[in-house]
């Protein structure tokens, strides 16, 4: 990266100073975890246990947030693995194991369970996860009940008699800071990214090369260790657990309550969630002497009802001074470029010597079928290094079915190989690692990412994996290329269609790619930006050595910059010829140019 | 091990199995239609169980008055099952994608538990059963009370209904018109809203139904609904979104399932087997078995 170094951006301190959210935030925390550690010192019982039950509270609350918050998935069964977690502690304690150590075991035994239950649980997605998550809690209750040689059944585990208040209270001040910090980071850790892009979009994740199913599954793991450290420390401090207590259902969605009500996603969301809910329990508990429950579902469903988004997302929030600094959204930023310095001419790839005898790209009989309709039928091409193919055909003819077979959307039959390797099995994101970059005829940008972030997160999943710092100086190079420089440090769901279609481009080629596939990106444009796309494929193709598939309609387009020609009809090649050539066949006049264009005599 | 011993238990199960699928319908129903998944489905089940077991020792334990009872329930669950998702859930429709679902997650999953307190702190936390005395038919050694043969004979009539007006009705074809595609649908004057309130309601009555019946066989208490959700839940896996017939052979499966599981291991396991099925059928399909979908 040494190279493009010297030609990037020199990158001016931030224009705006970052008030909460960035490594200020974690000193902050830190400090507060130092005041809070005086509490004891008060010698109110009854306040230390206030504060205890508020920080196990915050740390289940902020640590189910780093599924649902960071990557989308409402897990409703977070509260199972703060029970197992009390269990195996407990199970650990009683028989004589150092309480450090008892601790460890059930950060262990969760982060386990975790890791097995996220095979079955992240088979699905949206309100299924949410519902199969929720039934983890019945069985872990049902196990905790019928195991009785391990958990004691109905009777439950009586911890031995100690006086442990305090140091839990230690404990449970330590471990809210480390959640707190650990949240900080990882919303600005390529990690953190990865589950950006998986709650945005699983597939535009997958084919810009992010593996999602490990980075799922270590996220479960992750929330699951810190449930159980939630787990052990409340049950050591009650020094009785059974079922009932640590499964129940009733208390079970109060941190799920407590995140979203606070306003999932963003770093404070949790904090204030748990601060008011933790508040308004604490008042009924005093004032009630029955339907707690019923209070508590109330406050889940009108939740639900009116402010799913959580209250940091409304406008009351953002119209009060004291939480308007909470409400802001984490994004990693870097301060953009000079105007003159951002329309570098060098784009930060690698420059290639394409070979033109060399074949990148082998397809041998692909075929794919949905049912009946075989919408990609045997078709074989080469398309060798250097070169810039036109694909085109009527629509439904099988175009961008073929896209999504090259890069493993779907698994065709046939033979692929790319470079030598044979893409057969191939995941999207080992596709996205090879070499082949794509955009989606409709736009997937990231919608809640910045600009800057939706094409640093590609950069920083390539194979040399640059910081995701690193990658964001890089983006600004791809934003200015496309013709986004002044949209840099917006969401992408703010971006026009035109925009988002050439966000997607930028992405594309911050993967590096050997081959792009470009699906009509140019349609709708005016005839001047058409000009300036062509004229970036160009320089795509020139200066970095790119190989190009282009699906576009708009026939003038591609007639300024093709090599070859290719026309599909109902998923077969009619015709594989240079353009003079292929404009000439009577069958791809008729097929696509239609009859208009044989009497004119095109 | 007797032969009959094996087919009694296994009629038993075949029993409460229909009931399982006929809740199971609604759940399936208000999923496939409505794409919500109602969290609190099992709870109505429980409560219709507990309000029916109120009104028949109220009505003087007549079995006739059972057929009222029931018939009440059902009406009065199904304007129930429509204001709220009138209230409650359409409107989230209009919200972000991410936000509609927790939403709605969120609002079920309050209604389950205000639901089930405010029945515990009217009624009584206690099980409550609807007790029927009724003649039993004997082939041999195996026994068959009469209500019960009627009941599973009243679950499989109204499979049929069911499945008629899902095929033959007016609001059968809306509601496919409005499955598919919902602009389509209101441009030819059919309303999402109202049509996913109609089966909202509808799923809230078969659960009313449901409860009813399943008291008559075992007590129920006003707790007991989500593990019974979770039975739909997995029946609807096993046995497709919207398809009446797989989620009928599904439940009856599930239902003798649990019977032998009970029979053979402990009664404490055989509400474990649904969830324990739910995670395999998870692992061992995983585009789903018959309709579990990716989103």
């Amino acid at each position: 990266m040494t190279q493009h170094e010297a030609t990037m951006p020199r990158v001016s301190p931030p224009a705006r100073p970052r008030a909460f959210g960035g490594f200020g935030t974690i000193v902050g925390a830190a400090a507060a975890g130092v005041l809070a550690l005086g509490v004891p010192q008060l010698g109110v019982p009854y306040v230390t246990s206030l504060a205890f039950t508020f920080l196990v509270f915050f740390v289940l609350a902020q640590s189910w947030d780093w599924i649902g918050g960071l990557a989308g998935y409402v897990n409703l069964g977070h509260f199972a693995y703060y029970g197992i977690g009390a269990y195996a502690f407990s199970i650990a304690l009683v028989s004589g194991v150092p309480t450090p150590v008892c601790f460890l075991i059930a950060a262990a035994a969760v982060a386990m369970i975790a890791a097995l239950l996220s095979f079955p649980l992240f088979r699905l997605t949206g309100d299924y996860f949410a519902f199969a998550t929720l039934a983890v809690l019945p069985l872990a209750e049902l196990l905790a009940f019928n195991l009785v040689p391990l958990t004691g059944g109905a009777d439950g585990i009586v911890l031995p008699p100690r006086y442990v208040l305090v140091p839990a209270f230690y404990t449970a001040v330590g471990l809210a800071v480390v959640t707190f910090a650990l949240s900080v980071l990882l919303a600005r850790s390529r990690f953190g990214y990865a589950l950006k892009s998986i709650r945005n979009d699983e597939q535009a994740a997958e084919v810009v090369g992010i593996r999602i199913f490990p980075a799922k599954r270590a996220v479960m793991v992750l929330s699951g260790a810190f449930a159980a450290l939630a787990g052990a420390v409340h049950a050591w401090q009650l020094s009785y657990i059974d079922p009932p207590t640590v499964f129940g259902l009733n208390v079970a969605l109060v941190p799920v309550a407590m995140a979203l009500f606070g306003g999932s996603g963003l770093l404070w969301g949790p904090l204030v969630g748990v601060v008011l809910l933790f508040s308004v329990q604490q008042y009924l508990l005093v004032n009630m002497t029955m339907l707690h429950a019923t209070v508590y579902g109330l406050i889940i469903l009108l939740i639900g009802r009116f402010m799913p988004g959580g209250l940091l997302r409304a406008s009351v929030a953002r119209a009060t001074p004291l939480l308007r600094g909470l409400t802001r959204e984490v994004h990693h930023e870097i301060a953009p470029a000079p105007a003159a310095a951002g329309r570098e001419k060098r784009l930060p790839m690698p420059v290639r010597k394409p070979d033109p005898d060399k074949v990148l790209l082998s397809l041998k009989g692909i075929t794919k079928a949905f049912g009946g309709n075989v919408a990609v039928n045997a078709v074989t091409l080469d398309v060798r290094e250097g070169e810039v193919i036109g694909l085109v055909g009527a629509n439904g003819s099988g175009k961008t079915t073929l896209f999504n077979c090259i890069s493993k959307v779907y698994e065709p039959t046939g033979t692929l190989l790319f470079d030598g390797t044979d893409m057969k099995g191939l995941r999207r994101d080992q596709v996205a690692g090879i070499g082949v970059g794509r955009t989606f005829q409709n736009p997937r940008p990231f919608g809640d990412l910045t600009v800057a972030e939706n094409i640093a997160v590609a950069a920083t999943f390539r194979a040399d994996r640059p910081s995701m710092t690193a990658a964001l100086q890089e983006a600004q190079s791809y934003a200015a290329f496309v013709g986004l420089e002044e949209r840099f440090t917006q969401r992408a769901d703010a971006l026009s269609l035109q925009e988002k279609k050439s966000l997607e481009l930028a992405r594309a080629l911050a993967l590096h790619p050997k081959l792009l596939l470009v699906d009509e990106v140019a349609s709708g444009l005016t005839p001047a930006e058409v000009k300036r796309f062509v004229a970036h494929i160009r320089e795509i193709r020139e200066v970095y050595g790119v190989t190009v598939i282009w699906v576009e309609h708009i026939f003038s387009a591609l007639a300024q910059i093709v090599d070859r020609l290719v026309v599909l009809e109902q998923g077969q090649v009619i015709a594989d010829a240079p353009l003079a050539e292929a404009v000439r066949d009577e069958r791809v006049l008729a097929a696509y140019l239609g009859s208009a264009a044989t009497k004119e005599g095109h | 091990m007797p032969v009959d011993i094996l087919i009694q238990i296994a009629i038993g199960g075949i029993l409460i199995g229909g009931l399982y699928a006929l809740f199971a319908f609604g759940l399936s129903l208000i999923y496939g239609v409505a794409r919500i998944l109602n969290f609190a489905h099992g709870t109505l089940l429980a409560i219709a169980g507990v309000l029916g077991s109120i009104l028949y020792g109220l009505l003087g334990a007549n079995p006739l008055a059972l057929i009222g009872i029931i018939a009440l329930l059902a009406v009065v669950f199904f304007g129930f099952g429509w204001a709220f998702h009138d209230t409650l859930l359409a409107p989230l429709k209009r919200r972000s994608h991410f936000e509609a679902s927790v939403g709605t997650v969120l609002t079920t999953v309050g209604a389950l538990i205000v639901i089930g307190d405010v029945a515990a702190a009217l009624a009584g936390p206690r099980p409550r059963n609807i007790p029927i005395r009724s003649d039993v038919l004997e082939f041999g050694d195996i026994l068959i009370p009469v209500s019960q043969a009627w009941m599973l004979a009243a679950i499989a009539l109204l499979t049929v209904v069911l499945h008629l007006v899902l095929t033959r009705s007016w609001y059968g074809r809306a509601v496919r018109a409005v499955t598919q595609d919902h602009v389509g649908a209101a441009l030819c004057g059919v309303r999402a809203r109202v049509i996913h309130g109609i089966t909202f309601g509808l799923g809230a009555s078969l659960a009313a139904v449901a409860g009813v019946l399943y008291a008559t066989v075992y007590p129920i208490d006003p707790y007991a609904g989500f593990n019974l959700t979770v039975k739909a839940f997995t029946i609807i896996v096993l046995g497709g979104v919207g398809n009446l017939l797989g989620a009928l052979a599904a439940g009856l499966f599930l239902g003798v399932a649990e019977a032998f599981t009970a029979f053979f291991w402990a009664a404490e396991w055989a509400s474990a087997l649904s969830i324990f099925l739910l995670l395999a059928i998870l692992v061992a399909f995983p585009q789903g078995f018959g309709a579990a979908r990716r989103t």
